[in-house]
């Protein structure tokens, strides 16, 4: 028998049973004290953004570093944001003994500091979840992602190994998710907890008390799976505690109706063009409302499969079959879609730096990292990885600069990102990939 | 079928003077073989089998990851995610929420006579009744007396009978008992190996036959202990492949295995080809669907005719896009293609060549590594990371049509040694467009369809379906793919069960032959040594 005296005081509030109605919401109002009122610092957010198969070198990299740095015709999209961007080149991607994974082995370097060994896994928890450890407390959710081509296994986020998070595919399961069932509306003036909310905690807390029933009999790989599962347990947990609280905003948002269930959600460029948008729109929200304050949003697999309707090859194919063009130096068909893509990200921060909070804007408050698999898709090659980093963390980033090749491991500006979000990290990664020393001239 | 269970419970409720007696797990040495998260079908099968059909499951299920050729076997790696737990909580909430409703009631097992207060007697009634169902084995004393209480508290705390058992049954579906098959094992003699428990039994063979939760025939029959004889395990048996459910169970496992979710992430080019909509994804799902259990399990065919038949069906939608008159009422007609519209089995169905295709082309590449993988078990390896198409883009030697791109592949040695294996099974299906339609020219030229593999050369799709027809791999090939399904392995081979396999190749493959001696055979239910559980046996995890 595990049901004691202490599950018993988890469903009551400072002792007394909770029942529905007033005297439960007064005590929890109470307990909280001033963290209900206004005036407290904005939280920093942490976002990523996705895409497959990269750039092109000789079309997106700045001639110039520092702060004076020169446009280029693949990065264009992102003028309106220049100032609050920084741009890294020359990152190096070293694998010491572990196999290039197509598309693959990019991608998990940057977002764990890490070689895999294995494509298709995580040699530990992503950057996101890292960061959603120290900065995602005490909201509903721990992180939200969402795949803008509609596939909810591209996700780049996970608690390591082969489980990942799995991403909203659509418009209106990103909505559901986020103000569907269990959200109260912080923007309205009645906002009050659900009491069923407080009953369906003790529940969970009930589940997680048969984790030692369940750990016992168990190989070493099941133990690992179900103490992911209680993980997960837990966090539900910690959810329904979170939504018992009024969230503390600034953000003068509206919660909009929720979209249309014929929005359809694939590779097809014209579709990624509006659903892209709208999903960066229903993040930012939930950002500004403090639903979470980790969102991740992906635009394609590695393998890039966006396609612009009447081209029989879309990205990916292109990089492999499209010659180079011998007068222009590059391919030209993926020289479209690269801009495509980086118009796609421009989308992400456009809706981030449309909320107005506090001092600034909602991108002035977070940190975004956009990041891909490839530096040269054609050919597999990931030394060069192109990584843009928008939002200056609330005044922790400075912004603006241009990082040229300096030989640095792409891990660098992971650490770099965490420091500005104040996670007490003296290195990060692993063997040629761990890095020591952030870019100090970027931390404010 | 909810009726029995409850007769089978009086009858232990009677036996033990009102407590259930069954032995508690944890009293013995049983140790756990896999555990197997229940796919999105296998859950929302089970509820609604345990409930009810008039229970709706609304929610989303974390993905699975196809490992070895099958989604199946991820169910025995997965865990469950955060996401993924917030999901099921939510759907937990909502089906326990269902059950209780007033209009439910006069379904569950009792009453109690004050609605506004807790019953225990009651609240024990429907909790044992409901988690037998749901976990495929009694509930030991501690653990009913446990959701009991819980039962009671929450009774209590909101003055409703209902809503205690609302949140002991919501916690129920909340439990990795139910989210998770779990497989115990009982060490032998030695301690060197362990069988499957009788629960454990009925489970893994319901889940193949009918892909949903033991009925309550099956759970009596490992109650009593007559899964553990040869008799009782072939009474069993047959009962479950003679039922009409069969087929849910077999659609379960050959839509894993042809990757029938692939689907899912198919678009095409609407510019390209108009006439594909995503309707066009469900139809053809289904007609290879009836293809495949209509040969196979009704009309109890050679499972190697899968890859030559003309036989399909077909529903308006298909009609259009094969050029064939639908002149019919209904929504399906069976349908045979003539012999010169060049189509072949499976292989040539909408479903198999507009899933392995690009969206505004088809891909002999794609379509020959996935039939390896498909029907022949041969997964093909990556291509190397500088993989050079100077040869086949040179602009100076426009090279016109598809045949001609891939050949060049053979001009560089590392690209040939894949290629020549999966070029020709594709280029034998370049009569098919990206969405399925039949063509003749590509790029302006008559497309070649010949093909030749290891030194066998045929010629188009009814080529290639002869040459797999004839080809030892496919039928052996199909035998793992049901075997390792059957049990979450990462791989199996054809060795691990030579009898059932034997007995297949002596049915002249069909099906329920093989069906049949897997399910009965000893073997099916061994388990490796307690310490060392794990069935995926990594030493073959690599093979495949």
């Amino acid at each position: 028998m595990n049901f004691n005296r202490r599950t018993l005081l988890r469903g009551s509030c400072q002792g007394a049973l909770a029942v529905m109605g007033l005297p439960f919401l007064d005590c929890f109002l109470n307990s909280k004290g001033q963290a209900q009122t206004n005036g407290r610092p904005l939280p920093t957010r942490f976002n990523t953004f996705f895409w497959g198969c990269g750039l092109t070198a000789s079309l997106w990299i700045p001639k110039k570093a520092g702060t004076d740095w020169d446009m280029t015709v693949q990065l264009k999209p992102l003028e309106p944001y220049r100032k609050k961007l920084n741009v890294f080149s020359g990152l190096r991607v070293p694998l010491d003994s572990k196999p290039n994974g197509q598309h693959w082995s990019g991608l998990a370097a940057a977002n764990t500091g890490i070689a895999p060994f294995r494509s298709g896994e995580f040699e530990s928890k992503t950057i996101d979840q890292q960061v959603a450890e120290v900065i995602g407390k005490g909201v509903r959710f721990r992180s939200v992602s969402a795949s803008s081509s509609g596939d909810p296994r591209q996700s780049y986020s996970s608690l390591g190994g082969t489980n990942h998070l799995p991403s909203e595919p659509t418009p209106l399961s990103l909505y559901t998710r986020l103000f569907g069932p269990g959200f109260q509306d912080p923007t309205k003036g009645d906002w009050k907890p659900d009491p069923r909310t407080m009953i369906q905690k003790s529940v969970v807390s009930a589940v997680a008390e048969d984790r030692h029933r369940i750990m016992q009999k168990l190989g070493a790989s099941d133990r690992a799976r179900m103490d992911q599962y209680f993980t997960s347990v837990r966090q539900t947990e910690l959810q329904m505690e979170a939504e018992l609280q009024r969230p503390n905003i600034e953000a003068k948002v509206s919660i909009p109706d929720a979209p249309s269930a014929d929005i359809v959600a694939n590779n097809a460029s014209p579709n990624l063009r509006v659903v892209t948008p709208l999903m960066a729109r229903l993040g930012a929200i939930a950002l500004a409302t403090d639903q979470t304050r980790v969102f991740n949003l992906s635009v394609s697999s590695p393998q890039n499969a966006m396609f612009v309707p009447g081209d029989p090859l879309g990205f990916h194919q292109s990089t492999h079959e499209e010659p180079v063009d011998p007068k222009l130096g590059y391919q030209p068909r993926v020289h479209e879609y690269n801009v495509a893509s980086m118009e796609l990200f421009a989308a992400f921060l456009k809706e981030l730096d449309a909320i107005q909070e506090g001092d600034g804007t909602l991108l002035d408050h977070s940190v975004v990292m956009a990041f891909t698999d490839q530096a040269y898709a054609r050919i597999h090659s990931v030394d060069g990885l192109p990584i843009l980093v928008a939002g200056g963390a609330s005044g922790r980033l400075k912004t603006g600069y241009h990082i040229a090749g300096d030989n640095s491991a792409v891990s660098r500006v992971g650490l770099t990102l965490q420091k500005a979000l104040g996670v007490s990290v003296d290195t990060w990664g692993k063997e040629s990939l761990q890095v020591r020393s952030p870019y100090t001239e970027l931390l404010a | 079928m909810q009726r029995l269970v409850r007769t089978f419970l009086s009858l232990i409720l009677a036996i033990s003077g009102g407590a259930i007696a069954v032995a508690a797990p944890s009293a013995d040495h049983s140790y756990v073989v896999s555990l197997r998260r229940l796919t999105e079908q296998e859950y929302r099968n089970s509820i609604a089998d345990v409930f009810g059909k008039e229970i709706e499951v609304r929610g989303s299920f974390e993905p699975t990851k196809r490992t070895g050729g099958l989604e199946a076997t991820s169910t025995a790696l997965l865990s469950v995610t955060p996401v993924g737990f917030e999901s099921f909580n939510k759907m937990a909430n909502d089906i326990a929420t269902q059950v209780t409703a007033e209009k439910y009631r006069a379904k569950l097992p009792c009453a109690p006579k004050d609605a506004k207060a807790p019953h225990d007697v009651c609240a024990r009634e429907i909790l044992s009744h409901y988690g037998l169902l749901l976990f495929r084995r009694p509930l030991t004393a501690a653990e009913l007396e446990n959701r009991v209480g819980l039962a009671r508290r929450m009774a209590e705390r909101t003055n409703d009978f209902y809503a205690g058992v609302q949140y002991a049954l919501s916690m129920l579906l909340q439990l990795p008992d139910f989210i998770f098959r779990t497989e115990l094992a009982t060490p032998s003699a030695g301690g060197k190996s362990g069988t499957l428990d009788a629960y454990s039994r009925a489970t893994r063979l319901s889940f193949l036959m009918w892909n949903t939760t033991p009925d309550a025939e099956l759970l009596r029959a490992a109650g009593s202990g007559e899964l553990h004889t040869s008799a009782g395990l072939v009474r069993q048996v047959d009962r479950l492949m003679a039922s009409p459910r069969l087929e849910a169970g077999m659609r379960a496992f050959f839509d894993d295995m042809l990757q029938m979710n692939t689907f899912d992430t198919v678009s095409k080019d609407s510019l390209l080809y108009p006439k594909w909509g995503s309707a066009m994804a469900t139809s053809a799902r289904e007609e290879t669907m009836r293809t495949v259990i209509g040969l196979a399990l009704h009309d109890n065919g050679d499972i190697r005719d899968l890859m030559t038949t003309r036989q399909t069906y077909i529903d308006r939608r298909l009609a259009m896009l094969y050029g064939v008159p639908f002149a019919f009422t209904g929504d399906w007609v069976k349908y045979e293609f003539p012999l010169e519209s060049g189509r072949s089995g499976i292989l040539t169905q909408i479903s198999m060549l507009s899933m392995f295709s690009h969206p505004g082309r088809s891909s002999p590449t794609k379509r020959g590594v996935a039939l390896r993988e498909i029907f022949l078990c041969l997964p093909t390896p990556e291509p190397p990371n500088d993989v050079d198409f100077s040869a086949v883009n040179d602009p100076k030697n426009p090279i016109r049509t598809l045949r001609e791109k891939l050949m060049a592949h053979n001009t560089n040695r590392t690209c040939a040694a894949c290629h020549q294996m999966t070029d020709p099974i594709g280029l034998s299906l370049e009569g098919f467009d990206t969405i399925g339609g039949y063509r003749t020219t590509d790029n302006g030229e008559p497309i070649d369809v010949s093909a030749n593999i290891q030194g066998k050369t045929f010629s188009g799709a009814q080529g290639l379906g002869q040459y797999l027809h004839d080809n030892p791999q496919y039928p052996a090939c199909v035998a793992r793919k049901l075997y390792s399904y059957s049990r979450g392995l990462k791989n199996s081979f054809v060795a691990d069960f030579p009898d059932a396999y034997k007995a297949f190749q002596d049915s002249g493959f069909r099906l329920r032959a093989l069906l049949k001696s897997i399910a009965v055979s000893d073997s099916f239910y061994a388990a490796g040594p307690p310490g060392n559980p794990s069935s995926n046996d990594s030493t073959k995890v690599e093979a495949q």
